[in-house]
């Protein structure tokens, strides 16, 4: 079958009634937890999984997948008319986004960044459309030591992406692996780290550690220092941006576009990255770059279309390699697990339906989300102006009833909020949660890739190194892994946005 | 972060040991056929030596004044303790009171427990957010929330 026939499928999937009611929920509440300071796309979607447990794989994937990106929309609004970005891919939007908003200007500022966000979002997919099939019919070849390697290295970059101290987020990833190996062991069936209790021997749920890292701790930090919005009153009027803005806004647009795309594929902070690298292009290649930071319309368009079209790239590594990229993506590598589906090499062949029918919903979410974020402008703004003190509550409410129905067990509860507390120390004590998620979710696939290598090669680990796609990755990630040794490397690493800044 | 980092290097020196003994008993197999601990004994030895080396850059670094304090210093922190222990309980009443005799007075205390506010718009709102957490989970996506002293 071509790729037309695959659209096909994705096509008459994407755009059956239930798809599409899921969809639009989807990227209406990612829209939402990006308008919101407080929460997530992470926590969100650990909030509403348990809700996809009646439905279709495909239905279930396609609204956590529309939370995602639609988070990335919402994000903007609030670095633009109140300085405070929703998401931290939405950092840089600030700088000129919220200019242009003093200079009564929100309108196009919000209008080139929702029309930005879209073009950038289809590019994604169609990237996605075409790099997936090849990618995954390459990686049919691989076995044990290159998947065992591959995770290694999409760790280590994490880890090299991380906030601060490395040892520190090192440590974090291994916590995360051993939290990730506890239940039973799946080659001898022994229990590991139970402590006889029975709820632990399917192994600790991703969901009640993900909402204790990133739902309960975030609330916590919040609590205990509320902080107060002041939304600039202006009138948002006329969202569409002028002949001039456009013509400014091409070049920005298609290169961030691009750009996003292929960063969007690496592991770490892909959306992040991406947008600050875009605004750095955008500034160099500007004939009058002292207009950066004062209001420049190519600073918003540019760094918004590339944390977009990062979203579309992020896909490949789960769906072709069925390797995370992310914390997001890891999530939803839990989404299909629970759903009785295995991302990876073979799951074009075996699910097509769903594969295709995932891409296609993105676009269909993109065109959505255009439509649901220029009227719908003034609704968000009114929802910024809910107090914390209010929100607060119902995220903790949403948590506990969301948790508890994944497999109605108080357990679970105890554990997201043990969690909490972690998470809020980790915080406090400058410690990364994403190293250790992405590490938690990779464990059990690690340790059984790199027992069945050693099995293979009777114990010897020159398979890792014989095998070039493997030994590739390995030196990469040592040479990351030691590079904060030499100090122009440590500088330049002090140097990358990161997700938590 | 000097104090700080050596509390938790030492946290988490003292949980590496822990994984690795556990490791051990566990069993490590050989490299031709890795035990069931194999992973779990490499991976704490790794986070000790970690932890050594946060250890070593902390206590290299500069000490602060009661920097331990400073971590806490100016924040609610007293909200955050009230919060947690008050979801505790919760948990442990959840399945004796049943859903909405427990998350109504959680609610109460919650929108109420940050910034002040007044009785009837806090218990307004607590009534509200229960009942409609309960009609969509448990009307609508039917998951098992625990009935208690309502369901006889």
């Amino acid at each position: 079958m071509d790729l037309f026939n695959y659209l096909g499928i994705g096509f008459s999937v994407a755009l059956q009634p239930e798809n599409l009611l899921y969809c639009f929920i989807g990227v209406f509440v990612g829209t939402l937890i990006g308008v919101l300071p407080g929460i997530g796309p992470v926590g969100a979607m650990s909030l509403l999984l348990p809700s996809t447990f009646k439905a279709t794989p495909e239905a279930a994937i396609i609204m956590l997948a529309g939370i995602y990106y639609g988070a990335m929309y919402g994000g903007s609004t609030t670095s633009i008319l109140v300085n405070i970005p929703g998401e931290a891919a939405s950092v840089v939007t600030c700088l000129d986004g919220y200019q242009m908003a003093r200079q009564g200007r929100a309108g196009p500022a919000l209008g080139i960044a929702a029309f930005g966000s879209f073009i950038a979002g289809t590019i994604a997919v169609l990237g996605l459309m075409l790099v997936a099939p090849p990618l995954a019919s390459f990686a049919l070849k691989f076995g044990p030591p290159e998947y065992f390697t591959l995770m290694v290295l999409g760790l280590t970059i994490l880890i090299y992406l991380a906030h601060g101290s490395m040892p520190k987020a090192l440590i974090m990833a291994g916590f995360g692996l051993v939290l990730g190996l506890v239940g039973l062991d799946t080659m001898s069936a022994l229990p590991r780290f139970t402590f006889n209790q029975m709820e632990l021997l399917d192994g600790v749920g991703l969901v009640p550690i993900v909402m204790g890292v990133f739902g309960v701790s975030e609330v916590l930090l919040n609590i205990e220092q509320i902080v107060r919005r002041d939304i600039l009153k202006t009138n948002i009027k006329g969202l569409m941006p002028t002949a001039q803005d456009w013509k400014a806004c091409n070049g920005p647009i298609a290169r961030g576009s691009i750009l996003g795309f292929f960063l969007g594929v690496l592991p770490g902070g892909g959306a992040v990255i991406s947008s600050f690298v875009s605004y750095a292009l955008e500034k160099r290649l500007s004939k009058h770059p002292e207009r950066f930071g004062k209001g420049a319309i190519e600073g918003v368009a540019g760094p918004e279309a590339a944390n977009n079209a990062a979203t579309g790239g992020a896909f490949i590594p789960l769906m072709t390699l069925g390797i995370p990229p992310n914390v997001i993506m890891a999530m939803l590598l839990g989404a299909f697990m629970i759903h009785g589906v295995t991302p990876g090499p073979l799951m074009m062949k075996q699910h097509p339906d769903l594969f295709w029918g995932v891409i296609v919903s993105m676009y269909v979410g993109n065109l959505m989300l255009l439509i649901l974020n220029l009227p719908l402008i003034s609704i968000w703004v009114q929802i910024l102006k809910v107090p914390y003190k209010v929100l607060f509550p119902l995220i903790i409410l949403f948590c506990l009833v969301g948790v508890y129905s994944v497999n109605n067990t108080v357990f679970d509860i105890y554990i997201m909020l043990i969690f909490g507390i972690i998470g809020y120390l980790m915080k406090k004590f400058d410690y990364e949660g994403a190293p250790m998620i992405l590490a938690f979710v990779l464990g059990p696939m690690m340790e059984n890739n790199l027992r069945k290598s050693l099995i293979m090669s009777q114990g010897d680990f020159s398979v890792f190194f014989t095998r070039p796609l493997a030994a590739a990755s390995l030196i990469i990630a040592l040479l990351l892994l030691l590079s904060p040794l030499i100090p122009w490397f440590s500088k330049k690493r002090a140097e990358i946005p990161k997700e938590e800044d | 972060m000097r104090t700080a980092d050596i509390f938790s290097s030492l946290f988490w020196m003292a949980i590496s040991l822990g994984i690795c003994l556990e490791g051990c008993d566990l069993g490590l197999g050989s490299l031709t056929d890795p035990g069931g601990g194999f992973m779990f004994f490499w991976v704490g030895v790794i986070m000790a030596g970690l932890s050594g080396i946060v250890l070593i850059q902390a206590a290299r670094r500069k000490a602060v004044r009661e920097e331990m304090k400073n971590l806490w210093a100016g924040v609610a922190y007293k909200k955050v303790i009230a919060v947690m222990v008050a979801l505790f309980v919760y948990a442990y009443l959840l399945n004796t009171l049943g859903f909405i005799l427990a998350t109504i007075p959680l609610m109460i205390f919650l929108f109420k427990a940050v910034e002040p506010q007044r009785w009837s718009i806090a218990v307004l709102g607590a009534v509200i957010s229960t009942l409609v957490a309960y009609g969509v989970f448990r009307l609508w996506l039917q998951c098992q929330l625990p009935l208690g002293l309502l369901g006889g």
